[in-house]
C-alpha cells in the first residue's frame, strides 16, 4: 500500500564521497520530515542519510559552554558571543567547509578576510600534496564519463576505493558498460599498487605489492624503463624488475589508461614529490598511447572547496589573510602545521571533525584556545568546543553546488527540512560576518 | 608478547566510514576505527586470542586499540588501524612542508596488554583538552 505521507526524490546526489553518485531514491516522511527509505546508496551514503533524522547525536538548537557544561542559548547570543571570541582573536584559524556547500565556502572566504586570518580546507590533510603537484607539473586529466565510456587499462594506486569510494568502481571504473567498453569488467584491465592485498586489489587483474613509502622509487623506475633504460636491480621498492617490465608493457599497449590515486600517494614520505612522478609518467605514457589520472578525492565538496577558494584568492587551500591579501604556503600555514607550532589563539570550524582526523599534538594545541564548532552532528571535536553552532545537512536539507572528483559541478538537493532550530552553514556563516563586521565598526 | 619493527599504514575503512556518519562518540566507532589488523602469520607470533587489546607504540605516541586479523593481507610486518582518533594518537604530524601529515608508513611495535579497556573516541580526545 502507498502511505500518502511519504514522498520519493529522484536523482539525488549523495553528499558523502567525491564520487557525487546523482541516481540515489529517497523516501522522505513528509508530515515528520524523516527520511525512511534509500536506495541505490553505498553503505555510507545510506547512513549519512539516516543520520540527518533527529536523534540523541543531532544538535538542534545552539549551546554555549558555561562552567564546563553546554546551555542551550538564542542564535543571537550564540553568534555575538562567536564574533566576539573571532574579533577578540589575534590569529584565528578557519578550517574545514569540505562537506558543505560551494556557497558556503564563499562565505568562509570573506569571513576569514575580514577578520584577517588564517583560511584552511581539509584538502590540507588529504590531498594537498596533489595540488601542490598540480601547481608544478601540471596534471592530464579527464571526466569520469570519458574514462567509463573509454578507459581499457584502470590502475588503483595507493587506492581503496571498494572501502573509500564503493560505488566508483560500479559506476565510473570497473563493472560498468561503457560506451566503446560493452563488455564491461572484461573490456578493462584492472591493476592495483598498493602495500596491503586491499580488497580492491582482491578483484584486480594485476596487484603489485610497492614497499611503504617507496612509490617514488617506483614510478621513476617504471619512468625510466619507458624511456628503455636496463634496470640495474633484481628489484625496487619491493617489485621485482619483470614486473615493472610487464606493466610498462601493459601500459604502452593499452588505448586509454587511467591512473586513479589516493592517500597512499599524499600521506606517505615525499607526500607531492609522489604526486609529482606520477603526472609526469603519465605525461610520458602520452607519447604512447593515451593516459590520465584523476585524484580520488574523498570530501564530496573537497574539489568545490578547492575551486571556491580558489576563484576568490587565487589559491587553493593554507592562506594567511593577516597581511589583509591572502598569502599561500602549505607548510607554514597549513592547519596541521600552524596547530604544532601553536600560533593559533581561536578556531572556527566548519563542518568538519580535527579533533578526530588531526594528529594528538595539533588537537591539544587547539583545544588550548577558544573553540567553535559549526556541526549538525555530536563529534570529539564538537563535544569539545565552547560554542556549537548548529547546521542542517547540505545535500540533504538545504540545496548547493558541489564538485565531484572530476570538477564536474552538481547540484545538491534538499530532501526534507532540518529538524529544530537549525540554520545552514551559509547562513551560519552570513550571520557572523554581518557580527563580526558590527563589532569592528566595518 | 610484542612484536618490534613493524610499518604502521592508516586509512579508510568501509565500517569506520558508516561509523563516523552519526556514530562518531559511540561504541560503534570504537569497533570500526579503534581497532588494529595484523597480518594472519605476524598476529600468531602475539600468542594471543584475536579481540585483545594491544598498545601500539611510535615515536610520536601510543594508543590502546583492539587487535584484529586483516581481511587485506597478507601484508606481513605491515599493522592497519583505520583513520581516525586512534590511529592519530601515533601518526607521524610532519608534513615535510606540504601540510600534510605522515598518516602512514610509521615505524611501530605492539606489545600485548590483557584485561584493558579501550577508551571511545571522546574519552581518547577529552584526555588532550584535560592535559592541557
Amino acid at each position: 500500500m502507498v502511505d500518502k505521507n511519504v514522498k520519493t526524490y529522484y536523482d539525488v546526489i549523495c553528499p558523502f564521497c567525491g564520487t557525487l553518485c546523482d541516481d540515489l531514491e529517497i523516501d522522505v516522511d513528509q508530515k515528520e520530515q524523516k527520511v525512511v527509505e534509500v536506495r541505490n546508496g553505498c553503505q555510507i551514503g545510506t547512513r549519512k542519510f539516516y543520520s540527518s533524522n533527529p536523534s540523541e547525536h543531532r544538535y538542534t538548537t545552539p549551546l554555549i559552554r558555561e562552567n564546563g557544561s553546554f546551555k542551550e542559548t538564542s542564535w543571537d547570543e550564540a553568534i555575538d558571543k562567536a564574533a566576539d571570541i573571532l574579533v577578540k582573536a589575534k590569529r584565528p584559524l578557519l578550517y574545514g567547509f569540505a562537506s558543505t556547500e560551494c556557497d558556503a565556502q564563499a562565505k568562509g572566504v570573506e569571513l576569514a578576510e575580514i577578520l584577517g586570518g588564517i583560511l584552511d580546507n581539509t584538502a590540507s590533510v588529504c590531498h594537498g600534496p596533489t595540488l601542490l603537484a598540480e601547481q608544478d607539473v601540471g596534471v592530464p586529466t579527464s571526466t569520469l564519463g570519458e574514462y567509463k565510456n573509454r578507459a581499457d587499462l584502470v590502475i588503483f594506486w595507493g587506492s581503496n576505493p571498494v572501502h573509500a569510494h564503493p560505488r566508483h568502481l560500479g559506476r565510473y571504473s570497473d563493472f560498468v558498460r561503457g560506451y566503446f567498453r560493452q563488455d564491461g569488467r572484461n573490456d578493462r584491465f584492472i591493476v592495483v599498487v598498493d602495500p596491503r592485498n586491499t580488497n580492491t586489489a582482491q578483484i584486480a587483474d594485476l596487484y603489485i605489492r610497492v614497499n611503504p613509502n617507496e612509490d617514488y622509487e617506483l614510478f621513476n623506475a617504471i619512468r625510466a624503463t619507458l624511456r628503455g633504460v636496463e634496470i640495474d636491480e633484481k628489484e625496487v621498492a619491493g617489485v621485482p624488475k619483470d614486473d615493472i617490465v610487464k606493466l610498462v608493457n601493459i601500459m604502452k599497449d593499452s588505448h586509454y589508461g587511467v591512473i586513479f590515486f589516493g592517500m597512499g600517494l599524499t600521506q606517505t614520505i615525499s607526500h607531492h614529490r609522489n604526486i609529482d612522478a606520477a603526472v609526469c609518467l603519465t605525461r610520458e605514457l602520452n607519447n604512447y598511447t593515451k593516459f590520465l589520472i584523476t585524484p580520488m578525492r574523498g570530501h564530496y565538496n573537497i574539489t568545490g572547496a578547492n575551486a571556491v577558494f580558489t576563484w576568490n584568492t587565487g589559491y587553493a587551500y593554507s592562506m594567511d589573510f593577516s597581511r589583509g591579501y591572502a598569502r599561500y604556503n602549505p607548510g607554514e600555514f597549513s592547519s596541521v602545521d600552524v596547530l604544532m607550532r601553536d600560533e593559533i589563539d581561536a578556531s572556527l570550524i566548519v563542518a568538519s571533525d580535527p579533533a578526530s582526523n588531526f594528529p594528538a599534538g595539533a588537537v591539544k594545541n587547539m583545544f588550548k584556545h577558544p573553540l567553535i564548532s559549526i556541526e549538525p552532528h555530536h563529534t570529539p571535536t564538537s563535544v569539545n568546543a565552547d560554542i556549537i553552532l548548529p547546521a542542517a545537512f547540505a545535500g540533504i536539507e538545504t540545496e548547493g553546488t558541489a564538485y565531484r572528483m572530476d570538477h564536474v559541478p552538481l547540484r545538491l538537493r534538499k530532501v526534507k527540512d532540518p529538524p529544530g532550530n537549525v540554520l545552514s552553514d551559509k547562513k551560519i556563516l552570513e550571520r557572523l560576518i554581518e557580527k563580526v563586521k558590527e563589532k569592528k565598526g566595518e | 608478547m610484542s612484536l618490534n619493527n613493524l610499518i604502521l599504514i592508516t586509512g579508510r575503512t568501509i565500517n569506520q566510514g558508516v561509523a563516523l556518519e552519526g556514530g562518531k562518540t559511540t561504541r560503534e566507532n570504537v569497533r570500526a576505527a579503534g581497532i588494529c589488523a595484523f597480518d594472519k602469520n605476524d598476529f600468531i607470533k602475539l600468542n594471543c586470542l584475536a579481540g585483545t587489546p594491544v598498545k601500539v607504540i611510535t615515536d610520536f605516541g601510543e594508543v590502546l586499540v583492539y587487535s584484529t586479523i586483516s581481511e587485506e593481507g597478507p601484508h606481513p610486518g605491515i599493522i592497519f588501524i583505520p583513520m581516525g582518533p586512534w590511529a592519530n594518537q601515533v601518526v607521524n604530524p610532519d608534513s615535510q612542508s606540504s601540510g600534510t601529515p605522515t598518516f602512514k608508513g610509521i615505524k611501530a611495535r605492539v606489545e600485548v596488554v590483557k584485561n584493558a579497556k579501550v577508551l571511545d573516541a571522546v574519552q581518547l580526545i577529552s584526555k588532550l583538552k584535560e592535559s592541557n
